[in-house]
C-alpha cells in the first residue's frame, strides 16, 4: 500500500518533469506558430512544471 | 532556425529561470528555515517521532519530541504543537514550555511542530508573509507560520473524497493532509495518517495519561476560548475552564462529539488510555472577514473589521481592539490552560500527578513571550536545537 502510494507520488514529479521536456523541446524544435507571443508563452508555462520536478513549488 | 530565433528563445528561457529563481526565494527560505529552540535545564532527551512508528523515517513528518523527566514517578503529559502550523501559538507555547519548564514530579514530553511538513508551506489564496519575529531582550527570533495541511511535496495526490480510518466516516478531500482529522492513524496508511499512528503509538507506549493538542480558532466559529475534551476528560476540563474563568480569563468547555472523527480529543481518546484535551484560542489571524493578514495582525491581533463584528454580536469570544488578541495573551492562555487542566488531572488520580512550572499567564501578559526565550549564542550548545 505504501509502495503504492510512493509509486503514485513519484510519478507525478515524473510526468511533470516530462511535461517541462515536452514545452521546451517545442519552444525550440516547433515548425509552426514560431511567433514571439507562442515563445513567451511555451517559455512561462515551463516555470510550474520545473518547479514541480525540482520539489520546490 | 536561424541565429537570431536561437538567441530569442534561449533568451526567454533564461528570463524564466530568473522569474522562478526570484519568484521562489520565499518559498525556498520558508521550506528550508529552521526554528532555533534553547530547551531548559529539566530536558531529558530528544528522539525522533519515527523511534515508535518507523513508516515515517526519512520523511519531513519524523519530527522532533523532547522529553522533560523529572525523575520521579508520576503522570506522564504529551503537549503537541503545531498540528495546524499557521495557528502558531500552539508552536510557541510549546516552545516557550521547552525552555523554561522544569518538572519535579513525572514526565512531560513536548512536540512543537507535530506537522512538521505543513509548517514549510504557505496556504494557497491567503496572502500572508512565511514568518513572524519575536523581539527578545537579545534580538528577534523567527518563526514559520505555515499552512493547515501537510505539504503537497510530501502527499500528493489527495483523493476526491477522505475517508477516515476506522470510523468509514467521508471528510473533505484535504482532510487527507490535515493531521488533526487523520487520528488514530494507520501504520499502512497515507503519510499524514501514518504520522498520526506513529504520536497514538508514542502515547501508547509511553503510556501518557493526558494529551493535550494546542491550537487556534477563527473568533467567528463557536469553539473559540475553548477546552474541547474527550468523555473520559470531561470533568477535569469542567474544573478547569471554572477555575481560568474564575480567576484569569473566559474559558468554555465542551465534550468531544462522538459523530466528529478524526480529530485528537476524539480519536487519542477512544484508541489510547490518555485524556485527551485540545485547546483554542481565538486567532484573528485566521478570521475569513479580517482585514490585511499581516505580521503585525499575527503579533497584535487587532482589526478593525473583527472588532465591527463583536460590536454586532456575531463573535463567540470576547474581543476588543484595544487590547487585540495578541500573540502573548494566546500564548499565555494556553500556557494557564494546559497547566490547569494538568493541575485537575492530580487532583482527580493523585498517582498521575505531574508537577511542573513554566511561566504563568500573568508573567507572559506583563512581560511579554520574548522574555522567556532565551538567545542561542550563549547558550550551552548542549540545550540548543534546530525545529
Amino acid at each position: 500500500m505504501i509502495l503504492l502510494q510512493q509509486v503514485i507520488h513519484q510519478t507525478y514529479f515524473v510526468m511533470a518533469a516530462v511535461v517541462a521536456l515536452l514545452l521546451l523541446s517545442r519552444l525550440f524544435l516547433r515548425r509552426t506558430r514560431p511567433g514571439l507571443g507562442y515563445d513567451i508563452v511555451y517559455a512561462y508555462t515551463l516555470i510550474p512544471f520545473i518547479l514541480r520536478a525540482l520539489h520546490i513549488k | 532556425m536561424n541565429r537570431g530565433l536561437l538567441t530569442r528563445r534561449i533568451a526567454l528561457v533564461a528570463a524564466s529561470v530568473v522569474l522562478m529563481v526570484v519568484g521562489t526565494t520565499e518559498i525556498r527560505a520558508l521550506r528550508s528555515y529552521r526554528e532555533t529552540v534553547v530547551v531548559s535545564e529539566a530536558f531529558t532527551k530528544r528522539v525522533s517521532l519515527s523511534t515508535y512508528f518507523p513508516g515515517i523515517a526519512g520523511t519531513l513528518m519524523d519530527t522532533s519530541i523532547y522529553l522533560f523527566d523529572s525523575g520521579v514517578p508520576g503522570g506522564s503529559v504529551l503537549i503537541l504543537g503545531g498540528a495546524h502550523a499557521y495557528e502558531p501559538a500552539g508552536a510557541m507555547m510549546a516552545y516557550v514550555v521547552m525552555e523554561n519548564i522544569a518538572v519535579s514530579r513525572g514526565r512531560v514530553f513536548v512536540i512543537p511542530r507535530a506537522n512538521m511538513s505543513a509548517s514549510t508551506l504557505g496556504m494557497l489564496g491567503n496572502a500572508y508573509p512565511p514568518f513572524f519575529r519575536i523581539q527578545t531582550g537579545w534580538g528577534e527570533k523567527k518563526y514559520r507560520i505555515g499552512d493547515r495541511e501537510t505539504h503537497p511535496l510530501e502527499q500528493w495526490p489527495d483523493p476526491f473524497t477522505f475517508v477516515h480510518y476506522p470510523s468509514t466516516q467521508n471528510l473533505a478531500y484535504q482532510d487527507s493532509r490535515n493531521l488533526n482529522r487523520t487520528f488514530p492513524g494507520r501504520p499502512d496508511g497515507n503519510l499524514t495518517e501514518r504520522t498520526a499512528w506513529a504520536i497514538s503509538e508514542l502515547i501508547r507506549r509511553e503510556k501518557i495519561d493526558m494529551t493535550i493538542d494546542v491550537h487556534e480558532a477563527s473568533l467567528g466559529y463557536p469553539v473559540v476560548s475553548t477546552y474541547v475534551c474527550h468523555q473520559r476528560a470531561e470533568e477535569m476540563c469542567m474544573m478547569a475552564a471554572m477555575v481560568l474563568s474564575a480567576e484569569q480569563f473566559p474559558m468554555k468547555t465542551e465534550t468531544s462529539p462522538k459523530s466528529l472523527r478524526g480529530l485528537t480529543h476524539r480519536e487519542v481518546g477512544d484508541f489510547t488510555d490518555s485524556f485527551a484535551v485540545l485547546m483554542e484560542t481565538p486567532e484573528p489571524f485566521i478570521e475569513k472577514f479580517a482585514g490585511p493578514m499581516t505580521e503585525d495582525l499575527m503579533l497584535a491581533g487587532r482589526d478593525e473589521f473583527i472588532q465591527t463584528a463583536a460590536t454586532r454580536g456575531l463573535l463567540y469570544t470576547d474581543y476588543d481592539i484595544k487590547t487585540g488578541a495578541s500573540l502573548d495573551y494566546r500564548v499565555g492562555r494556553h500556557l494557564a490552560g494546559a497547566a490547569e487542566v494538568i493541575k485537575q488531572m492530580g487532583e482527580f488520580y493523585p498517582e498521575k500527578a505531574v508537577r511542573m512550572t513554566w511561566p504563568t499567564y500573568a508573567e507572559v501578559m506583563q512581560r511579554g513571550i520574548g522574555s522567556f526565550l532565551h538567545d542561542p549564542a550563549k547558550a550551552d550548545q548542549r540545550r540548543v536545537f534546530r525545529n
